[in-house]
């Protein structure tokens, strides 16, 4: 998709982020506001495998927060689709109790934006 | 204010100085000072929100208004409306700590722990901790209204007009 990327201050990956959404890129921009490093989709959690060990789910976080130790998830979108990203972070959680992923919601963006009501794409 | 004399206790002696970081807190920093009963100064300070028409453009985070005061062996209070995510704290901290002060913590109004992406933040004073909800009045504004209502009003956006609790 056509998103303009600018040229990120405090992204600290090798090749450049390829951003799924406006949503995604937006949330880039916040966290290069404000001075803090991040990577994007860094890594992917396996959260089930079949019987011959071939993976049937897995999740790839949208940012690492590389100060922070911490994992944020993007959920700018519909409510069945919040309810599904939240099953897979309760998933990660149980298989994974020592990763730090929190939620970023779009009210977060707002906030900070000192806007209530953003109109982004997900 | 509970708050005032807590900082007091702590402070005894020692002057701090209280930085408002605008526009939310002035009403909250107001009524903070007035409670404080030990010798202490105020100064204030303004970022430009991400997105914010003051930011024209600019990728980077900018200061609208910085310190008058040299912060240099000094005790320094950030005050603040609320804190959510941190990452406005986080970066007044930071900033601030360049300065060579000799102690800066933060005390605010409203937290929303849950909320917080960073999480070492100096928030030593808090008045309350609240829901995930949206507030205006006693400084806190939407699309900057507001802000001159007495005491905090819980506001529902769905709402059309007049939406206010």
């Amino acid at each position: 998709m056509g998103l303009d990327i600018p040229v990120f201050q405090a992204y600290q990956g090798a090749e450049p982020p390829r951003f799924a959404s406006q949503a995604e890129l937006e949330c880039a921009k916040v966290l290069d506001y404000y001075g803090i490093p991040w990577l994007y989709e860094p890594t992917t959690f396996v959260l089930e495998e079949d019987e011959e060990g071939r993976v049937r789910e897995a999740f790839a976080p949208d940012f690492y927060l590389t100060e922070q130790g911490l994992y944020i998830e993007l959920t700018f979108m519909k409510q069945s689709l919040v309810t599904r990203k939240n099953r897979k972070l309760r998933k990660l959680r149980e298989r994974y109790p020592d990763v730090k992923i929190k939620l970023f919601y779009k009210r977060d963006l707002e906030r900070l934006a000192q806007h209530f009501r953003l109109d982004l794409a997900s | 204010m509970e708050l005032g004399a807590e900082i007091a206790r702590d402070f005894e002696g020692r002057e701090p100085l209280l930085v408002g970081s605008l526009k939310a807190s002035f009403v909250f920093l107001a009524d903070l000072s007035r409670a404080i009963p030990i010798a202490h100064a105020l100064d204030f300070v303004e970022l430009a929100g991400y997105g914010s028409a003051q930011m024209g453009g600019h990728e980077q985070i900018r200061v609208l208004k910085d310190l008058d005061a040299d912060i240099r062996d000094r005790d320094v209070l950030v005050i603040e409306d609320v804190i959510d995510t941190g990452l406005t704290l986080n970066y007044l901290v930071r900033t601030f700590e360049l300065r060579h002060p000799r102690s800066v913590g933060a005390v605010t109004l409203l937290d929303r722990p849950y909320r917080r992406l960073v999480d070492e933040l100096p928030v030593r004073y808090v008045g309350f901790v609240v829901p995930d909800e949206l507030f205006v009045g006693y400084g806190f504004d939407l699309d900057e209204k507001w802000r001159q209502l007495p005491d905090l009003r819980l506001v529902h956006l769905a709402a059309e007009p007049g939406g206010l609790d």
